[in-house]
């Protein structure tokens, strides 16, 4: 096993699902990098496939094309006893508290029942001592209050936090967080977020965090990485602070721009992005060109439908989009593109 | 409302009228008549262990064409509350005290509580209609748009086919929908962006006066949710309506109300005119909740902090201040008294012993130590 080797790759993942519309391309060649004490936030609509990113990598799913490598070691290459090293090292916290948590068993039985299958306790008195360790973790305390309860006497904050101490049960490297349900309060998501970060300040554990809230990314991965996602594509990856206050792709400026402020004269005076079209492209027939040019404000006829754009470097970042990539070669910054409509007056007018 | 021109939607205003009346929405200088005056207003479910009260003693007005926003999270009773002002509840659910005074298009009250369920019948969508979560279909998934159009204006009397043909591809216009394609379209054929703007043209098919919409956003996309949000805006700006909307998204409220209501276990803590609430909050439990929003704008990282320990079991509401247990700024009195909605000035209320002293300084919430306490 090379040592040196990042704590996740994945490498040119692809995946598709066959369906009655026909084959769709779920994940489209996506490409990310791991090190130990990362965060790494994949932020998208329904569709855009960070999902099916995050179960691949949890292994969950195996890709069509493409691998996954965990400290350099391909998933599918490994042996039985790595294949059990590498689940006990990468965890998963469904964030759905109502359904992720087995409803006739305490809060003890499920943070003990890890610990004794993997036989990191030599018995239930250990085990139990444990698991009042890991309520400690994450702030349920006094432990006593919690050990013995069953889910239904837990609020839904609570129950999340008892699904990070199971996760953290068996000391992972990795946690793959899928924030599935949106609809959680927001004095509980920032507390869970609040309770991740420390976990991965105090004990170096890496996240890959799965999100459609920009602000929310913004937030927990202030330090590390996002790649924004649209119909199974990465159209824009880089540290996360110039992703987020410097957006480059037109998706991602769509996002930052549509999202309301906890504050009425700024979310007001916001200036928005007026897209071409409300529709999420159907995958089982993508436009030609670059999937978001139908909606793209600034999309190029003869180019942004006919082309699709790669990936590119952009200064430290990632952008998939043409028109970006051509303003920044010519010396531009990226930010300055010309709507559609304004350009096609301007050159009538010439 | 003065200005009620009869236009293809009969009730679009002319632009000076509007203008006048957004120029005041919501603030103390309103002087539009209050047309929905809520008192004393309690609402409990039974459950095995006796009555629950999910709504307690509030009290709140409403003015023509303001826009309120109902926020808290989730069991704060705020569902409960718009549901119960259109007796919606569910069985084994009811209106245990108070009253909801509401004024008529026609200039009459009535007592929303008092009304037999057949008069209700009457007022509910023609003057008084709710758009409900996208996320539950809330439209017959057998029957096209424009017959479930044709069936809800029938049942209320309006049987001119043209005319409802007419208004409904107005409507659907306004909501930024393609009338022709959606008109003929059954509900599964569209995304949850297009049912819910269709949800909200259906809503105004009968011009009501009051429109209460339960969580607009929720379980939508960003970019639909700002469709979403664009559309009721414009709506309000044509259109003659006042809107109650439910939501746990602050964001929503900063952006789309005139005014805020916070309410927490079944209680309103604070209300008053949305700039007040959101840049000089008065109730701790409002600070708590605003302080916990990560901004999205800013090259900078702003650290948020949680409100300490969870929500009330309604079942066992802490005496006094419900808040209390969670409140940095808690005295003895907050243990022992629960404070009524006090008036600050300028049409801005907080329940709060201490309302004088709150501040939106998170520093005040770091020292705090509760204890998490299940069941």
């Amino acid at each position: 096993m090379a040592s040196n080797a990042p704590l996740m790759e994945l490498d040119h993942l692809v995946r598709t699902f066959k369906t009655r519309q026909g084959e769709i391309t779920a994940v489209d060649d996506v490409s990310l990098t791991l090190d130990q004490g990362d965060i790494l936030c994949l932020v998208g609509e329904s569709g855009s496939g960070k999902t099916t990113v995050a179960r691949m990598a949890a292994g969950l799913l195996a890709p069509s094309s493409g691998s996954v490598r965990f400290e350099g070691k391909d998933l599918t290459q490994m042996s039985k006893a790595e294949f059990k090293e590498y689940r006990k090292a990468v965890q998963i916290i469904h964030q759905d508290p109502y359904a992720s948590l087995n409803p006739v068993h305490t809060i003890g039985d499920t943070l003990r029942a890890p610990l004794l299958h993997h036989k990191l306790v030599s018995g239930q008195k250990e085990a139990t001592k444990r698991a009042e360790e890991l309520l400690e973790l994450v702030d349920l305390r006094p432990t006593e209050n919690f050990i013995n309860k069953f889910p239904h006497q837990l609020s839904g904050g609570q129950r999340q936090r008892v699904s990070v101490a199971r996760a953290m049960a068996l000391n992972p490297r990795l946690i793959i967080a899928d924030e599935s349900v949106s609809m959680v309060d927001v004095s509980i998501r920032v507390s869970l977020l609040n309770t991740m970060l420390k976990l991965r300040n105090d004990l170096g554990v890496t996240f890959l965090f799965i999100t459609h809230d920009l602000a929310v990314v913004k937030y927990f991965a202030w330090e590390g990485n996002v790649g924004v996602m649209y119909v199974g594509k990465m159209v824009e990856h880089g540290r996360t602070p110039q992703i987020i206050g410097r957006s480059l792709h037109p998706y991602t400026r769509a996002l930052a721009a549509a999202i309301p402020e906890a504050d009425p004269d700024l979310t007001r005076s916001k200036e928005k992005l007026q897209l071409r079209s409300l529709d999420i492209p159907n995958l089982a027939n993508l436009p030609t060109g670059c999937v978001f040019n139908p909606r793209c404000p600034y999309w190029e006829p003869g180019l942004c439908d006919t082309i699709s754009p790669k990936l590119t470097p952009v200064g430290n970042r990632e952008v998939a989009c043409h028109l970006v990539v051509r303003d920044v070669e010519a010396g531009g910054t990226g930010l300055d593109l010309v709507p559609t409509a304004q350009r096609l007056a301007g050159a009538a007018a010439d | 409302m003065a200005t009620r021109a009869t236009g293809t939607t009969g009730r679009d205003m002319n632009a000076e009228a509007v203008a006048a009346r957004n120029a005041v929405r919501g603030t103390a200088e309103s002087t539009a008549p209050v047309i929905l005056s809520v008192r004393d207003f309690s609402v409990e479910y039974r459950t095995s262990n006796g009555y629950m009260r999910a709504v307690r003693n509030v009290n709140f007005d409403i003015r023509a064409g303001e826009a309120v926003a109902l926020i808290g999270e989730s069991g704060s009773g705020k569902s409960t509350l718009g549901f119960a002002l259109l007796r919606m509840l569910v069985r084994g659910a009811r209106i245990a005290t108070g009253s909801a005074i509401y004024r008529k298009l026609d200039g009459t009250e009535v007592d929303l509580v008092q009304l037999s369920d057949r008069d209700f019948r009457k007022i509910r969508w023609s003057e008084i209609a709710m758009v409900f979560q996208a996320a539950q279909n809330s439209l017959n998934p057998v029957m096209r748009v424009k017959d479930t159009f044709y069936e809800t204006a029938k049942a209320h009397g309006l049987t001119d086919k043209n005319h409802v043909r007419e208004r409904t591809l107005d409507l659907l216009r306004k909501v930024q929908l393609d009338p022709e394609r959606v008109y003929n379209a059954f509900p599964f054929e569209l995304s949850g962006g297009m049912r819910q703007r269709v949800s909200i043209a259906l809503s105004l098919l009968l011009e009501p006066q009051l429109i209460i919409l339960d969580e607009p956003t929720t379980a939508l996309d960003i970019l639909t949710q700002r469709a979403i949000i664009d559309v009721v805006k414009n709506l309000r700006d044509q259109l003659d309506f006042t809107m109650i909307f439910i939501s746990h998204d602050l964001s929503l409220a900063a952006e789309l109300a005139d005014r805020v209501a916070t309410m927490y276990a079944g209680e309103i803590v604070e209300y008053g005119p949305v700039r007040d609430v959101f840049y000089t909050p008065k109730h701790p439990y409002s600070v708590g909740l605003l302080n916990a929003v990560p901004p999205i704008v800013g090259e900078e990282f702003t650290p948020l902090t949680a409100i300490p320990g969870s929500t009330p079991n309604l079942h066992k509401i802490p005496p006094g201040c419900p808040f209390h247990p969670r409140c940095p700024y808690a005295t003895e009195i907050c243990a022992q008294q629960d404070p009524p909605l006090i008036d600050l000035g300028g049409t801005h209320f907080a329940a709060c012993h201490h309302s004088d002293m709150v501040s939106k300084d998170p520093s005040v919430w770091e020292a705090m130590e509760v204890a998490e306490v299940a069941g």
